[in-house]
């Protein structure tokens, strides 16, 4: 096993190598890039450090609607990391997130509603549970199979999920139709309830930083390792003897547990959930997210979020007709001219692949 | 009976719009091997024509007639200006093509607003069989669609045109190699995608009225339809085009509308995964 790995990792760190070659044509200039890259090495965790700190003061200086809104999103947040962690890393194209999401929106709204259970214990894991079941049938039905699906299939299937799913939330009288769910319950632990507010910030702040650690973690690890792998070359890696679609389908499912948490918080957050939250609306913003910020690097798809909702926000009061297509041309420019998103002016490529497993010691000396 | 043959009018009307809509989307996927995301507001930027002729006092048949040679137009200039940079990446494309849709819809939602605005249909009235009334204009969208799939296929297949296209479609480097222009020929497929799709939005807006989700409503029952029938080919798309349309159209008379709306989609997405290649496999017309 650990030789595999090091035979996947040999050929991933090429293919980063690949692009840096031109600087690495001479022995200084070599020096040198490397010297760039070991002070590029430092700029991910500026950046997330800048982030926190940043996501930490903000109810401080916000006046409380904002702190609402900055609630708000933070949820997002987390949910386009459920997302980042799907296409970013495992180049599964999920045209269908929201499916998870709003599906477990729906049903701690459903819980609240007719078991009065609100309890953070209790509904939390819940949301997390309904993201994670739809996302494993969802995922195994698409992704798992006799043939590898196309990646096409795979974003057209997700894309019909959520479509379909919003359609029979719509029709469906049990779960309000049109209107979808009003007033739900506050989410509460013992007698305190969470309303909007500073304290829900928090709390909602603090799964995020949670969820994003676990999340960093798991893509540092082996078996992140695998699955950049597979982002970068799919055959490759099934040539090595890795069960590809074994691997997807897992990332897939831990997506949709993420997204399923975000879900659940925003029902809460909201009060209220709409066939619009598992529709492809939605599925479509949480994409935008992720492109905007940088996919595959997690923190770029915090940011993402944090920049398309602030800006619309800020713009919305002014130009609310014409912020969508403004919206739409800077998706385009950001597509055409920055694929990997806005996070890569300050990050490198080399940086976003990331280094995995343990340190291994340079022999300076050896001959 | 008179109710079954209305049923099976309204059925086959359907259906004929779906084909409408699916016959550019197909040509754009198996020709460059990507989904179209901006097909829907192509649709819908078909019917706004439509709607600003009739709005201006032209007659509605001059909107319906001009249409599809814009629409075309502004394929070509996009295909040339920024679908042609996505070739090599289907997701990438998709992204891109759904960044340009998002563009149009907003733009025509902006010139809207977000009414519903209806436009009457240029041959009104009804034709009446026996006790049976069956309107006149649906049917006339039935006699259309099947001219346009006439002629669609009499292009790709008669003319010099059609076998450059398919030629391109069998082999690009080949074609290339035989003096062919590949690249015109994308522009031109793509425009004659686009000009279809304006076509389709010119037609379907007297019976759906006009607002800015008119495309969006109509694209992935149009995405599943060419996964359906095959990429590949031109008559791979028209079947499965025909296929959705209908069972979209006929299951609602049998149950639950909501149920038979899920079940078309479920149904399609169990298809597709079990025989990948579609209803009609492997290219050519």
């Amino acid at each position: 096993m650990l030789k595999r790995m090091s035979v996947v990792r040999g050929a991933i760190v090429a293919d980063a190598d690949d692009e840096a070659d031109g600087a690495m044509a001479e022995g200084t200039a070599a020096e040198q890039a490397n010297g760039r890259v070991k002070a590029g090495r430092k700029i991910l965790p500026i950046v997330e450090g800048v982030v926190l700190v940043a996501a930490l003061l903000a109810p401080l200086v916000l006046q409380d609607y904002l702190t609402v809104f900055a609630t708000r999103v933070v949820i997002l947040a987390l949910f386009a990391l459920s997302f980042d962690l799907v296409w970013g890393y495992a180049g599964i194209m999920s045209f269908g997130q929201a499916l998870f999401f709003g599906s477990a929106g729906y049903g701690v709204a459903l819980l609240a509603r007719d078991l009065d259970i609100t309890n953070i214990f209790l509904v939390l894991p819940a949301g997390m549970l309904i993201g994670l079941t739809f996302a494993l049938l969802l995922g195994g039905f698409l992704l798992l199979g006799r043939h590898p699906s196309s990646v096409i299939f795979v974003s057209l299937g997700t894309l019909t999920g959520s479509y379909a799913a919003d359609r029979l939330a719509r029709g469906w009288y049990y779960l309000g139709g049109q209107n979808g769910i009003p007033s739900i319950a506050p989410m509460s632990l013992g007698s305190y309830e969470f309303s909007e507010g500073p304290a829900f910030y928090y709390l909602v702040l603090g799964i995020l930083v949670v969820v994003y650690l676990l999340c960093r973690f798991l893509v540092r690890s082996q078996f992140g390792l695998a699955l950049a792998g597979l982002r970068e070359n799919e055959q490759r890696i099934a040539f090595f003897g890795y069960k590809a679609q074994h691997l997807k389908a897992i990332i897939f499912t831990i997506g949709g547990a993420v997204a399923g948490l975000a879900g659940s918080l925003y029902a809460f957050h909201e009060g209220f959930v709409w066939p619009n939250m598992v529709g492809v609306v939605v599925s479509t913003q949480v994409v935008l997210y992720v492109l905007f910020g940088g996919s595959g690097t997690l923190i770029g798809a915090v940011i993402g979020a944090v920049i398309v909702e602030g800006v619309s926000f800020w713009l919305s009061d002014n130009y609310r007709d014409i912020w969508p297509i403004i919206l739409g041309l800077l998706l385009l420019l950001v597509i055409l001219f920055r694929p990997l998103g806005l996070i890569s002016f300050v990050l490198g490529e080399r940086e976003r692949v990331g280094s995995f497993g343990a340190k291994v010691k340079e022999k300076r000396d050896a001959p | 009976m008179a109710n079954a043959f209305v049923a099976a009018f309204e059925i086959l009307s359907f259906g004929a719009i779906i084909v409408l809509i699916v016959l550019g989307l197909g040509i754009i996927a198996s020709m460059m091997g990507i989904f179209n995301f901006a097909q829907g507001e192509f649709v819908l930027l078909g019917a706004y024509i439509t709607y600003l002729a009739y709005a201006k006092g032209l007659p509605i048949w001059a909107g319906m007639v001009a249409a599809p040679f814009v629409v075309g137009a502004l394929g070509f200039v996009l295909e040339a200006l920024i679908i042609r940079r996505f070739y090599a990446a289907p997701i990438v494309a998709m992204l891109g093509t759904y960044a340009l849709g998002l563009i149009i819809r907003e733009a025509v939602r902006g010139l809207i607003g977000g009414f519903y605005l209806t436009v009457p249909e240029p041959i009104g009235g009804s034709i009446d069989i026996g006790a049976m009334h069956i309107s006149a204009w649906r049917f006339t969208i039935i006699v259309i669609t099947l001219l346009v799939m006439g002629l669609c296929y009499l292009l790709l297949s008669r003319t010099s045109f059609g076998l450059r296209v398919r030629a391109t479609l069998e082999n690009p480097s080949l074609a290339r190699a035989s003096g062919i222009s590949t690249p015109l020929i994308y522009g031109a497929t793509f425009a004659f995608g686009a000009a279809l799709a304006g076509l389709a939005g010119a037609l379907i807006v007297p019976v759906f009225s006009l607002f800015a989700d008119l495309g969006l409503r109509f694209l992935i029952q149009g995405f599943v339809a060419v996964m359906v029938g095959g990429v590949g080919s031109f008559i791979g798309p028209v079947a499965g085009a025909g296929v959705i349309g209908t069972l979209s159209a006929a299951l609602p008379w049998v149950m639950a509308p909501v149920v038979a709306d899920v079940l078309v989609f479920v149904l399609a997405i169990v298809f597709i995964k079990f025989r990948p290649q579609g209803l009609i496999a492997g290219k050519g017309v």
